[in-house]
């Protein structure tokens, strides 16, 4: 067991997590679904205490309980009022150990996880972002539907969720990190109580590896009637933050979308009105994540934001960014990174980050210096090295009826270009 | 600058409260926990205030706050603030509209500076209103035009109220958005954009001498505005059920219930808040588990009780499983409802829903921006900076027979409005 501790008595609360080293990367194949459904059974019934119970218990001792998946890790997290930590740690040591995984509750559990899925198809922009990781990312875990499909979720059953429980929630496979208003040597006791009644077991490996990258243009259509507007999203992969250029590429992507000064803010939003939102983003994981640009046009505007865009991701693979926007974005995330350890919650996750994605033990102590270090030609050689201007996916959540031939026309060359039915998954 | 008296925020903090002669109102709230500040000014107008043909002004305007001034070309205010680290974002609702810089201690003269100057400074020219009319006009179509839950929200409330502005959607309608004027801008700024109407808020870690002396120095020469008499019609009892029906492009059929409820300062408010959260919080909660996890009729249900000036609605959303219509959900819905007007909840209940309610609210006062967003939001619509904690105290003294009255008072058939929304299909 590794124990990260955060110690800060302003308020009465707690903060508890509990991440085991098993995610979507560890499901068999075709059982996308696996490792969120386990972590949400925990919640379902464990040893002397029924659903409605165990929900009970939670909100009498003023507790929130969370169990979400990682690539690589379950996390199972916990909130409570200070007052009653010593009841929620054993509460959750139950769940976490103990789990019934009855058969009608699992049962439950899938059908409520379907009427989930069926509703994600209301929001057009995790619809394109969802298009965008499954084309993109293809057969990597990555790429996989975190709560897995419908047909996956269905064919998942009771025995499937013991052996995953049993193979990967175990004390020596946690890490167990813990904020708020406790002291930092009642810390290893807590962790301690809460990991009791699980088995020793064993570390898991992380059979990690990057996704290809793609090859060419491609566009997909998601298409969905009656849209007034278009969810657009272009993206490639990006960096690992172990990868010496990292740094750099975050220092170049703050000057093209990742500030409200930067590059796309400015021609999309301020100077044509064309979009809401307008931005880039530098994701980061266990391996390598993607790079990607995200809009959302009137319908009529789509196909010359679009085109836009491309335009802009050309210019700047081609010609990088200048010193001015080198100097202002370097000061700029240098000195708003006090907000990136504002708080004993954040201080904790980066120590998390650390651990799970392998980083020094300075990674994040170092930042500030790492910024400072990159030059001009670090950041454009960043750009020009991660990034290519030809060899990504658009995924566009739209009426194809109404807009599909004006976008392919706009996406320039395409290798491939496909529409998928909104109702897909 | 006047010291008005000093005012507890929970058993650590306090805020200060102090006040120019225009007017001006600064609320300081000292947290040296971090080296980083929230710097927000909150001004008493929102889309309550407007009128028929005019609506979504309060919030287009919010928006073009961030445009240029006498002393500052356009760009220049968000240019400045990213070079120092900062960041800013605004807001605008029913009763209220309020702008926000997150930044590190060292910027605190620069973002007072820019504040103060687009308080009194602010340069409308044609081209930016164009411009921003657009942006507003996508982000309608993102969050309302092409949203399920936004637009029938917007039914909702314009059903629920015939004569409070509350029925305006603060967003605005389309056709107004594309129909406000340079002029219209301008008026909307002259009248409402004053130190009397406004309150700075100011939390983290900040030298108390050196902010007072700023403030005095950048707002103090700002003149006093005359403030319109606010036409406010109160809302007349509702005295018939309201239904309406809609269809959408979704696979999830929805139910929108909007119950009359009281204004936030009402006696009633704490137990009626309590209500909801025994009915609707958590999966612990009665209707979560009558019709999520035991007759599995919704896949999610929703509570919530409006925290405004003046009277408004305790709306509620539910979303049908395949199968089930809006109608049986409302049946569903209303044995529940039957059950709590005719019995009170018990006390272990009316326990839960008081520490999950402290747990939320303790939750959100995590960041210097979470603390001055409740200094701001309560001045601005109680005039009581510290009115979170006296909620929390308020609501160990509300006892279950409290709960059984607001339930008769407010769960009246006669006074609500629902709107079903189907599928397209």
């Amino acid at each position: 067991m590794r124990l990260l501790v955060e110690p800060c008595n302003q308020l009465p609360l707690v903060n508890v997590a509990v991440s085991f080293r098993g995610g979507r990367i560890h499901e068999p194949a075709g059982v996308s679904g696996l490792a969120r459904l386990t972590a949400r059974m925990l919640r379902r019934g464990s040893e002397g205490m029924s659903a409605e119970a165990v929900e009970q218990g939670i909100d009498r001792l003023g507790g929130e309980f969370g169990a979400h998946v990682g690539l690589g890790t379950s996390n199972v997290s916990f909130e409570v009022l200070t007052r009653n930590l010593a009841a929620m740690v054993d509460l959750v040591a139950n769940l976490i150990a103990k789990p019934t995984v009855d058969d009608d509750e699992l049962a439950k559990l899938k059908r409520q996880s379907e009427a989930e899925t069926v509703r994600s198809r209301d929001s057009d922009s995790f619809l394109a972002g969802r298009a965008l990781r499954r084309h993109l990312l293809r057969d990597h875990p990555h790429g996989r539907r975190i709560g897995g499909t419908i047909e996956e979720v269905r064919a998942i059953d009771a025995e499937a969720i013991r052996s995953f429980h049993a193979k990967h929630y175990s004390s020596s496979n946690a890490i167990v990190s813990i904020c708020g208003d406790v002291e930092a040597d009642a810390a290893e006791g807590i962790a301690e109580r809460l990991l009791a009644q699980l088995p020793a077991g064993e570390s898991i490996e992380y059979p990690a590896t990057d996704p290809p990258p793609p090859r060419g243009r491609h566009l997909v259509v998601v298409d969905k009637p009656n849209r007034t507007q278009a969810q657009m999203v272009i993206g490639t992969l990006g960096t690992h933050p172990k990868d010496d250029d990292h740094t750099a590429l975050l220092v170049a992507n703050t000057a093209f979308g990742g500030s409200f000064t930067a590059r796309l803010v400015q021609e999309i939003r301020a100077k044509r009105g064309w979009s809401y939102g307008a931005s880039s983003l530098l994701s980061t994981s266990l391996v390598r994540e993607t790079f990607s640009m995200w809009t959302a046009p009137a319908t009529r505007d789509a196909a010359a934001c679009l085109a836009l865009q491309l335009e802009m991701l050309r210019a700047w693979v081609a010609e990088g960014i200048d010193q001015d926007e080198l100097d202002f974005c370097k000061g700029y995330l240098r000195r708003s990174y006090a907000f990136e350890i504002d708080t004993a919650k954040k201080r904790l996750q980066q120590a998390l980050e650390r651990e799970l994605f392998h980083l020094p033990d300075d990674f994040h102590e170092r930042f500030v210096d790492h910024v400072d270090a990159v030059s001009l030609d670090d950041a454009n050689a960043a750009i020009a090295r991660r990034i290519s201007a030809d060899d990504l996916w658009i995924s566009v959540t739209a009426t194809e009826a109404a807009i599909g031939t004006e976008l392919r026309d706009a996406a320039g060359p395409l290798v491939e270009s496909i529409v998928d039915p909104y109702d897909l998954e | 600058m006047r010291h008005l008296g000093s005012q507890a925020f929970g058993p650590n903090m306090s805020v200060e409260r102090h006040q120019l002669d225009n007017g001006l109102t600064l609320l300081l709230l000292v947290d040296d926990a971090a080296p980083v500040i929230c710097y927000q000014t909150w001004f008493a107008v929102g889309s309550r205030h407007e009128r028929q043909g005019k609506t979504g002004i309060a919030h287009l305007f919010e928006h073009l706050m961030f445009n240029e001034t006498d002393n500052s070309p356009y760009g220049e205010f968000d240019k400045r603030l990213e070079a120092m680290g900062a960041d800013s974002n605004a807001a605008t609702f029913l009763d209220w509209t309020y702008y926000l810089e997150n930044l590190p201690k060292e910027a605190l003269p620069l973002v007072a500076e820019l504040e103060a100057d687009r308080m009194q400074n602010l340069v409308l020219r044609d081209p930016q209103v164009e411009s921003e009319r657009e942006v507003v006009a996508n982000e309608r179509r993102q969050t309302v035009d092409d949203d399920v839950d936004g637009s029938a929200m917007e039914l909702l409330y314009n059903a629920a109220f015939t004569v409070h502005g509350y029925r305006w959607p603060t967003i605005g309608s389309m056709a107004d958005i594309q129909a406000l004027t340079t002029d219209d801008c301008r008026a909307f700024y002259s009248t409402y954009y004053a130190p009397n109407n406004a309150t700075v808020v100011v939390a983290g870690d900040v030298d108390t001498p050196s902010l007072l002396e700023l403030v005095e120095r950048l707002y103090g020469d700002i003149p006093a505005a005359e403030l319109p008499l606010e036409d406010v019609r109160p809302e007349p009892p509702q005295t018939e059920e309201r239904r309406l029906s809609c269809r959408k492009e979704t696979d999830s059929a929805r139910l929108f219930i909007g119950y009359k409820s009281p204004a936030l300062g009402d006696v009633d408010h704490a137990a009626l808040t309590l209500l909801n959260q025994a009915l609707f919080g958590g999966r612990g909660s009665r209707v979560h588990r009558a019709l999520v996890q035991k007759s599995e009729l919704a896949s999610s249900a929703n509570g919530y009780v409006g925290n405004f000036r003046d009277p408004s609605l305790w709306d509620m959303l539910l979303t049908a499983r395949d199968g089930c219509t809006p109608n049986s959900l409302l049946e569903a819905l209303d044995e529940v409802f039957e059950q709590v007007v005719g019995e009170a909840i018990s006390e272990d209940e009316l326990e839960r829903a008081r520490a999950c309610i402290e747990l939320s609210a303790l939750q959100g006062l995590d960041t210097v921006g979470g603390k001055a967003e409740q200094v701001g939001f309560f001045e601005t619509v109680l005039g009581d900076p510290g009115a979170l904690f006296r909620r929390l105290s308020e609501n160990q003294r509300v006892t279950r027979s409290d709960v059984l009255r607001v339930a008769r008072r407010y769960l009246r058939r006669s006074a609500r409005t629902v709107v079903e929304v189907l599928s397209e299909a």
